[in-house]
């Protein structure tokens, strides 16, 4: 009687862990029989978000940039998943080679500009394909949720060149605070307001072969600064000198310190121009412009406040 | 200012026997109708202008989407700036070459009476002095006008070279450019602010005209606004027309 109630007992709780087996097993097998894209019971985050890539949508799968031989709708581990020409996760100075296989002529572009020179030179951190387009949500270039949408530009490049850390490294010393120059241009406030044909980042620096100012061939470099903004969209009729266009788009207020500066020598010619004598005008006019709005509406305002007053007081004035 | 009829009978309400109540002539339909055009131009230009100002401002997008867009903001602005250009050229050109009077004699200069009269006014607010009279213009009006010709000035130049930047800096370096977007916004802050809160005090707000003085829409003052308002105009005139009573006599 104890023997037998304690075998049933057992035989039980074998039955209900075989039915839990199997439930999951159909459970696995209906789930994944759905699943279009292998590797995606284990890479659940990777493959939510390469649904999102045009690549997907395009019909391509992991092992097309991973290697190895992905399998769809696969139960167990595939041992041939990670076979062959097998690379997981490629090296960030690997990544152009994995893209080139199918996009030879943006690799070769990328491959003149400053960014792929730095790679090479051995600082890896310099921006490789996926820092602009993004690793496994890669978009269209037309979608706007792409981070290399023309209007998401400034900030996809902000998320390195506004990063001090990064951009004070001794080999690199560029500026940070590029993006918020850039917030007090005109092409900023349109852009924010929707108005989405104004210039961002890579309409005047390029893209693929991005090269810095100081280089001859870079569209920023200041000789070639009216053909890049004459192009055709941009400002297409305007007579533009190379004076004209080397104007500081990347400006801001706290570049005008209202600091008196006597000895001008060694400084940018543009910002020579806001000088007269030692004084920079961009500061001072806005200065001025404090104090006399301060001032008047101040005066102004008062007055008004005191006629109130009195007009508590004095029920008739005249 | 051309001569004006000095006082204008109105017989709106005769009729019951008694004569109708005397009207004095302020402002010609001229004047009226340049101001009525700036009442116009300012306030579009004040709320397509504004959001620029302040961008990051939770309004700013408010008022962008209600204007049909960023694109349509900078129409209107536009549109707007050039009709107050105009405006501003029309007002010089009237008022210098076609008025015949000698610009010596216009009565909007500003004078040392003005000058006493500002403080007495701040005197009489705090209740250690008489209100002091005005003539045809007080201070308050002078001030209010000049500011309005400083501050059309300075935006009219700046804003035209926003408009045509690319032809300005055939001229001038393109940091003047730059210099005209903090002079054109400063000022035109200072311009807003003013007329709201000032401004609008003196001809709205305040009990004495509360809703408004209707001279901006009429040209007249009442007999009894004008002895209160401008007292030494309303002498003046009244000496005048007895001169010329004795003289027809």
């Amino acid at each position: 009687m104890l023997f037998t109630s304690k075998n049933q007992h057992v035989s039980l709780k074998k039955i209900v862990i075989l039915i839990t087996v199997i439930a999951f097993s159909l459970l696995i097998t209906t789930v994944s029989a759905q699943e279009d894209v292998s590797c995606y019971h284990c890479h659940t985050q990777v493959v939510s978000e390469f649904r999102n890539n045009i690549h997907y949508q395009k019909g391509f799968s992991c092992d097309d940039c991973h290697g190895g031989k992905a399998q769809p709708n696969t139960t167990v581990i595939s041992y041939t998943v990670m076979s062959g020409d097998f690379i997981g996760r490629p090296t960030r100075s690997n990544i152009t080679n994995i893209c080139s296989k199918c996009h030879s002529q943006e690799a070769k572009d990328y491959k003149m500009s400053i960014h792929w020179e730095q790679i090479a030179k051995g600082h890896p951190e310099a921006a490789t394909c996926t820092d602009c387009h993004g690793i496994h949500e890669i978009r269209a270039i037309s979608d706007p949720n792409s981070s290399s949408n023309h209007q998401n530009s400034p900030a996809t490049c902000a998320k390195c060149h506004s990063n001090k850390e990064l951009m004070s490294a001794w080999y690199y010393g560029i500026k940070t605070d590029r993006f918020d120059t850039y917030k007090e241009s005109f092409h900023w406030k349109a852009l924010k307001k929707g108005y989405a044909l104004v210039a961002t980042c890579s309409d005047c620096h390029g893209n693929h072969n991005i090269k810095p100012h100081e280089d001859p061939k870079s569209s920023t470099y200041p000789d070639n600064l009216p053909k890049t903004c004459g192009k055709n969209n941009c400002h297409p009729d305007v007579q533009f000198d190379a004076k004209i266009a080397a104007g500081l788009v990347h400006d801001k207020e706290s570049l005008h310190t209202g600091e008196l500066v006597f000895n001008k020598t060694g400084m940018n010619p543009q910002m020579k121009d806001y000088f007269i004598g030692p004084f920079d005008l961009a500061y001072w006019i806005a200065f001025f412009f404090k104090i006399l709005t301060t001032g008047v509406i101040a005066v102004f305002a008062g007055m008004v406040f005191l006629d109130f007053l009195s007009r508590v007081k004095i029920h008739r004035r005249w | 200012m051309a001569r004006q009829k000095l006082v204008e009978v109105s017989d709106s309400k005769a009729g019951d026997g008694t004569m109708g109540e005397i009207y004095f002539k302020r402002f010609t339909f001229n004047q009226l109708a340049q101001h009525w055009i700036m009442i116009g131009t300012f306030m579009l230009l004040v709320v397509s202008g504004m959001p620029l100002k302040f961008p990051d401002a939770w309004w700013s997008p408010v008022i962008i989407n209600f204007l049909g867009g960023f694109e349509m903001r900078t129409q209107i602005h536009h549109a707007a700036g050039v009709g107050m250009v105009l405006l501003g050229i029309y007002h010089v050109v009237y008022h210098v070459f076609v008025d015949k009077d000698s610009l010596l004699d216009r009565k909007v200069w500003p004078t040392l009476k003005d000058a006493k009269d500002f403080w007495q006014t701040i005197f009489y607010y705090l209740g250690k002095a008489e209100h002091p009279k005005f003539g045809r213009y007080s201070w308050k009006e002078k001030f209010d006008y000049w500011g309005a010709f400083w501050g059309m000035v300075m935006l009219c130049i700046t804003g035209l070279i926003m408009l045509f930047p690319f032809k300005a800096m055939e001229l001038i370096p393109y940091a003047y450019v730059h210099l005209a977007t903090i002079v054109h916004t400063d000022e035109a802050l200072l311009a807003t602010l003013f007329i709201f809160i000032v401004h609008w005090w003196n001809v709205h707000y305040s009990p004495e005209v509360f809703p408004m003085s209707k001279a901006w829409i009429t040209g007249t003052l009442s007999e009894e606004q004008m002895k209160h308002e401008h007292p030494l105009e309303y002498e003046e005139i009244m000496r005048q027309m007895q001169e010329r009573d004795e003289r027809l006599s």
